[in-house]
């Protein structure tokens, strides 16, 4: 093979390698966050048997490719998140990211495996769009819907969830605020460590 | 020289073609911070009664976890599961009456219709209501009115927040609906044909035994993961009413 001929193969080789990782990379939204949610359910539902850390990173890694924790942590804290030094803002990141996970995870991870139902997506303008889920709860149906922003670099990101019509972003940012007006920071971060501590109890 | 450029082109077209996927047309980070960001803001409600309501709050969770929690347990574990959703779906299906005058209260005569026939559908071909056929019938899908919704549709605020012994969360308003609501429901038969009090009643416990442990599960599940429970319950009711008179 002359060497013209090996640089040309070469360069259709690089070529077929970046479009076979583009067909990996999942550009609609509603496929890319029921891929992600169908592995959560399935790490959370095999019965291979791991620790609470390793379970925690590949639920993370999972939930990452469709969810902003920091969009949504830096959200809830809203206008409390500039009265945090840098060492508290990565501190309360982690600490409500894993809070989050727990209270999201512990309601999929029951006996049997939750049923989740697409139904429709809404755009809702200025590159936000809605998507309407409903999960197998027992007896009932509690409608989680997940709103999404397409972000510069980073593409469809999940910034709220709204459960059963109630945003939670919303809901921790009203009681952040309350906790804020007569309490610090620090205590704000223990009062969190203590409730994770309670769901691995 | 000509090797090597053949080489950066391959590299250059490659590492372009990886990024393709990146959304350059999005918003900036930043956007997503700005208070108009928000979709809908939902106004606080008044709360001038905190203190008493905190005080009842804190009654009412003892009551849940130490009387209604182990009681729901037990009942989900006796009652087989599709006997829990049958009956649950009876009751549903009879509080047709005051979501049919909510929705005309409202105006929204083709949400009437589709009530009228999820009640028809339901009562006939679901066996007086133990099957929601009407499930399977996009055509007749609606959202539940009641009437405090019907009263938030002509403007009327919440008036302040409530939360009542043994029944939880409510709004002046709200809690003024209600009452409306039971005048009106349940009316078909054969509930219609009770009359006494007492008889009332005890349909009313069944249905909410019924319903305790779904309710159970999705209380326990928000006071685990809230900062604090009381301002968590009280915004999930104003974000999920405003959002129910606004549908």
């Amino acid at each position: 093979m002359s060497p013209r001929i090996f640089l040309n193969v070469f360069a259709l080789f690089c070529f077929g390698i970046a479009s076979l990782a583009q067909a990996n990379v999942e550009t609609d939204p509603q496929k890319q966050l029921e891929k992600t949610i169908s592995s959560v359910i399935d790490i959370l539902h095999d019965t291979e048997a791991r620790g609470v850390e390793e379970t925690r990173k590949q639920i993370l890694s999972e939930l990452e490719k469709s969810f902003s924790f920091e969009i949504i942590i830096r959200r809830t804290l809203a206008r409390n998140w500039n009265q945090l030094s840098e060492a508290q803002r990565d501190r309360i990141t982690v600490l409500i990211t894993d809070l989050l996970i727990k209270a999201y995870t512990h309601e999929l991870a029951g006996a049997d495996k939750p049923k989740i139902n697409f139904l429709k997506t809404d755009d809702l303008g200025s590159n936000k769009i809605e998507i309407f889920t409903t999960v197998s709860y027992k007896n009932t149906f509690v409608s989680v819907n997940y709103r999404l922003a397409n972000v510069k670099s980073q593409g469809w990101q999940v910034y709220d969830i709204l459960i059963e019509g109630t945003s939670i972003v919303s809901n921790y940012r009203g009681q952040f605020d309350e906790f804020l007006q007569t309490k610090t920071p620090e205590q704000l971060l223990e009062l969190i460590e203590s409730k994770i501590k309670e769901y691995d109890k | 020289m000509k090797a090597s450029r053949t080489i950066l082109t391959a590299v250059t077209v490659a590492i372009t073609a990886s990024l393709a996927p990146a959304q350059e047309d999005g918003l900036d980070m930043e956007d997503l911070f700005e208070e108009d960001f928000e979709e809908t803001v939902v106004p606080p409600i008044n709360d001038p009664l905190e203190g008493l309501n905190r005080a009842i709050f804190r009654f009412n969770d003892v009551v849940y976890s130490k009387v209604a929690k182990p009681f729901a347990r037990t009942y989900a574990k006796v009652v087989p599961d599709p006997v829990e959703k049958g009956l649950g779906n009876v009751f549903d299906n009879a509080k047709f009456p005051s979501r049919f005058v909510s929705n005309v209260f409202q105006g929204r005569f083709g949400n009437a219709g589709k009530e009228t026939g999820q009640f028809l559908v339901n009562s006939t071909a679901g066996l007086g209501g133990i099957f929601k056929i009407s499930d399977e019938m996009p055509e007749l899908q609606t959202s539940r009115e009641d009437f405090g919704q019907a009263m938030g549709s002509w403007g009327m605020g919440h008036g302040f927040y409530l939360v009542i012994p043994f029944m939880g969360p409510t709004s002046l308003r709200d809690f003024a609906g209600d009452f409306v609501d039971d005048t009106v429901e349940p009316l078909p038969e054969p509930a219609s044909l009770i009359d006494d009090d007492s008889d009332r009643m005890t349909l009313r416990i069944v249905e909410f035994t019924n319903r305790l442990p779904a309710l159970m599960d999705l209380y326990d599940s928000m006071r685990r993961s809230a900062i604090d429970p009381y301002v968590s319950v009280r915004d999930a009711y104003t974000q999920r009413r405003a959002r129910q008179v606004a549908e």
